[in-house]
Formats: C-alpha cells, sequence, structure tokens
C-alpha cells in the first residue's frame, strides 16, 4: 500500500531560513545554524520528503538559491522539492541540477501557464509541485500568490480547476491563516480540496505537534503533510514524533536501519 | 570500482552520485562517452522526464548501440532507475508511441487516473523477488520511493519484484547483468543504501 508522507518545510530568505507566520518571517539562522542545532543529515533519515522554499521578499536570486539548495543536499538521500523565484525553464534547470529532484511553482502558474506547460512537459507532471497559498475571508478561501502579497479574482475552487489543467504532478495546499500558528491544520478546506483532485495532496500550514500531522495523515485524500515550524520539532523532535507516528499504526514508511 | 552514469541530458544526476559517493565508490563519471563507458566497470542510466524525449536524445548520442553492445554482448551490469529503467524496455505510451531500448521485455503505460491519484508518490511496499540478488539481505518485503505516471508490466519472466497502485506493476527487474527499478534507490533512506550496495558488490 502506498505511504503517506511527512515532509518539513525549510524557509529560506536573504541567506537564512525563517519562521514564519501568517507569511511575517522572522530569521533563525543560517545553514550553519540549521546544521548545528538540526543535525539535518540525521534528521533527513525521519523525513519522507524536503520542501525548500525561497520566500525573499526583494527580488529573489536563483543563482544564490541553487547554491544554497546544492549544499543542503549533501549526503541527504530523500527528495529534495525547491521553488520560490522560478521564472524561466532554466531557473527550473539550475534547480534541477544543484539537487532538486522536484520543483515548486506558484506564482508563474497564474502568471506564466505556458511555462508551466513546457516544464511539464521536459521533466514531467512527476517533478512538478503546484503551490497555493489561501486565506478565508467572509467564508470564502481567497488565493494569493507573490508571496502572499497579491489576492487573485478566482476562488480557490477555481482555481484548483485551472492549475489542474497544467497537469502539474502534485498540489501543495497552504492557509496563511494557520500558517506558523500551531492551531493544527485547516481540516474543512484540505477535506473539500481533496475531494475536487485526483492527484497527489500535500497539505501545510497549522500543525505545531505530532497530533497535528497524524490528525492530517488520517485524512483519506490527503497524501503528505508538510510543517515548517523549526523550533517545534529542533533537535530529537522529528525523529520522536515520526516514532510516535509509526507506534500509532499510521500508514507511514518503515525503513529498515 | 568504476561507474559512468549515463547522460543524455536528462536525470537527477546530482543525487545518485552523491549516494554513490556515500557508499564509497571513488570513480564516478557522467558521461556519455562511448570509450568511457566502455572502461566503466558497471553503467546507471537515470531519468526523469518524458519518455519520447528521453528516446530521441539517447539516439542522437547514440546511446542506444553504444549500450547494445557493452550491454548485451559484453555484459556490463547496468541499473536503470525510473525513467531509466522503462526505456530499457520495449516501448512506451506516453504521448504516442515510442520504442524504447529493447534490453528486457516490457511494456510502459499510464496508470488509470480515474481509479488511483496520478502520480504515484511516495513510500510503497516491494515484495521482494528472491532470486533477485539486488535484494540480498532484504525481508519479504521493503519501502522504497516512487515517483511516476507511468509503469512496466510484462509477460516475460524477467525476474521482477511487485509493487501494488491500482494493480501489480514491475517495481525492479533482474537479468543477468541488466537490472532496473522503477523507484528512486537513491531517495529511499537505508533500503536504496543497501539496495546499490548490493548492485556494486552482487550484479
Amino acid at each position: 500500500m502506498l505511504r503517506k508522507r511527512i515532509i518539513f518545510t525549510l524557509i529560506y530568505s536573504n541567506g537564512y531560513y525563517t519562521l514564519s507566520r501568517n507569511f511575517r518571517l522572522q530569521r533563525v539562522g543560517n545553514l550553519t545554524w540549521l546544521e548545528r542545532n538540526y543535525k539535518f543529515q540525521k534528521i533527513a533519515f525521519s523525513l519522507d520528503e524536503l520542501v525548500v522554499l525561497n520566500a525573499t521578499k526583494e527580488k529573489k536570486s536563483i543563482e544564490e538559491f541553487a547554491v544554497e539548495v546544492s549544499k543542503l543536499v549533501n549526503d541527504v538521500f530523500i527528495p529534495i522539492a525547491a521553488g520560490g523565484g522560478i521564472t524561466k525553464v532554466e531557473d527550473a534547470e539550475l534547480l534541477f541540477k544543484n539537487g532538486a529532484d522536484k520543483i515548486v511553482l506558484n506564482t508563474v502558474l497564474k502568471k506564466d501557464p505556458k511555462l508551466v506547460k513546457e516544464i511539464v512537459r521536459k521533466y514531467g507532471s512527476q517533478s512538478v509541485v503546484a503551490s497555493i497559498d489561501y486565506k478565508r475571508n467572509n467564508g470564502f478561501n481567497e488565493v494569493y500568490i507573490s508571496d502572499g502579497t497579491y489576492k487573485l479574482e478566482e476562488t480557490l475552487e477555481e482555481y484548483l480547476d485551472y492549475v489542474l489543467g497544467l497537469d502539474v504532478g502534485e498540489i501543495y495546499l497552504n492557509s496563511i491563516e494557520k500558517d506558523g500558528t500551531g492551531f493544527g491544520y485547516d481540516i474543512d478546506t484540505i477535506t473539500s480540496v481533496s475531494d475536487r483532485i485526483n492527484i497527489p495532496l500535500i497539505i501545510a500550514g497549522g500543525a505545531g505537534n505530532e497530533s497535528h500531522l497524524l490528525e492530517g495523515l488520517k485524512l483519506e485524500g490527503v497524501s503528505a503533510v508538510a510543517t515548517a515550524n523549526l523550533y517545534n520539532f529542533v533537535g530529537d523532535g522529528l525523529p520522536i514524533a515520526r516514532k510516535k507516528i509509526l507506534d500509532s499504526g499510521e500508514n507511514i514508511a518503515r525503513w529498515n536501519s | 570500482m568504476n561507474i559512468v552514469i549515463v547522460d543524455y541530458g536528462m536525470g537527477n544526476i546530482k543525487s545518485i552520485a552523491s549516494t554513490l559517493k556515500y557508499i564509497g565508490v571513488s570513480d564516478i563519471l557522467v558521461s556519455s562517452d562511448y570509450e568511457k563507458m566502455k572502461n566503466a566497470d558497471k553503467l546507471i542510466l537515470p531519468g526523469v522526464g518524458a519518455f519520447g524525449k528521453a528516446m530521441d536524445q539517447i539516439k542522437e548520442k547514440k546511446i542506444d548501440q553504444f549500450l547494445e553492445e557493452l550491454v548485451l554482448k559484453e555484459m556490463k551490469p547496468i541499473l536503470g532507475i525510473c525513467l531509466g529503467m522503462q526505456l530499457m524496455g520495449n516501448s512506451s505510451s506516453e504521448d504516442g508511441f515510442h520504442e524504447g531500448l529493447g534490453l528486457v521485455n516490457g511494456l510502459v503505460e499510464k496508470f488509470n487516473t480515474k481509479k488511483v491519484r496520478v502520480p504515484h508518490v511516495g513510500f510503497n511496499q516491494v515484495k521482494i523477488n528472491k532470486d533477485s540478488k539486488l535484494y540480498e539481505g532484504f525481508d519479504q518485503e521493503a519501502d522504497f520511493y516512487f515517483t511516476h505516471s507511468f509503469r512496466m508490466t510484462t509477460n516475460s519472466n524477467i525476474n521482477p519484484s511487485i509493487c501494488n497502485y491500482e494493480n501489480d506493476f514491475v517495481a525492479s527487474f533482474e537479468l543477468d547483468n541488466i537490472v532496473g527499478t522503477q523507484f528512486h534507490p537513491e531517495l529511499s533512506q537505508h533500503n536504496g543504501l543497501r539496495l546499490f550496495r548490493n548492485f556494486i558488490e552482487k550484479i
């Protein structure tokens, strides 16, 4: 049976890894800090995948980000999805060459659907993760692009249909409201979205502890749960969370060490 | 040990190279050069992307002819990974009909998107074929990481190990010196490292 996945998301901005709360970023430390506090190569053995997003608010440098990705992937034998600031095929290529196994697209989904299709044609659907940021307002879910700064006209449902039409491989659904709060995932929206799509769904935004991860994993249409909470899962946090989830009998991968 | 990762311009070469380095392979080349492939102890055929485009690039660089000679005649060990494994089969229906390298009998077709979420992404259990040296030291089942929309089925005995998603499909095969994995051992944690070691030592 296909296992569900636990994903850690690193949010990178201008040389630093950050904590994001409702898309406001707080610097935590650079790669050296991350390695010291996370012993990343060890931690990676309790993760199914790693997502690295360049959330730099000013102009994003894809070259600088690609170098960062290449440092991160050394001796980490799990899939890495990287994105943030991809505006042309060469940007995607640069990230793949530097060790990304998949790329994450967000703003260009709306701004340049031709580019998305071109990347899908070249690398296959399975290499492209579509990241969608949304916020609830007056009972409707509104979609935002450009790091949460620009609101689209479409409803979340309309936008999902549009994005599925681009033949992307997975949806990374992130609640701006829940982001960084540690209050748990937006279960209502996730349930309605998962019924609507026939590709894998990764959920993000709100997980603060392993019971939230578990709650997400239990939703039938959810393929993967992501957390970007650097503090809550620091040190042995992730290995312990994974063990608890495994012990609860949840359907996640078992690796022999 | 000298390994050439066959370079036809498509594939997650960095992940594979860093995994080989980690398990102690000192001499790793990324190349499509005939002499280098001929001098290699083993070959790895990686691949991420579309089948048709991959075959076009392979033919353009004459890699199909090199492989026929080195793999079928000289019996040089080769490991195909993901698309690289699919390319070793007879054909694929990805975006029309495309002939593969034909190193083994296998047909590549898309999962039924009405029945399962496609692509098939994540760790899934592989039922291990006990005759396969790739899995020496493994239990009857092991989890490996998959990410693909097309999968191989076969009528021939290519010593497959099986995974199930929608239906059974070929997770890996092993015909003497020719082995392929639909999953990514380089992204499969300890299980993947162990499989690579077996490829280096046993195939």
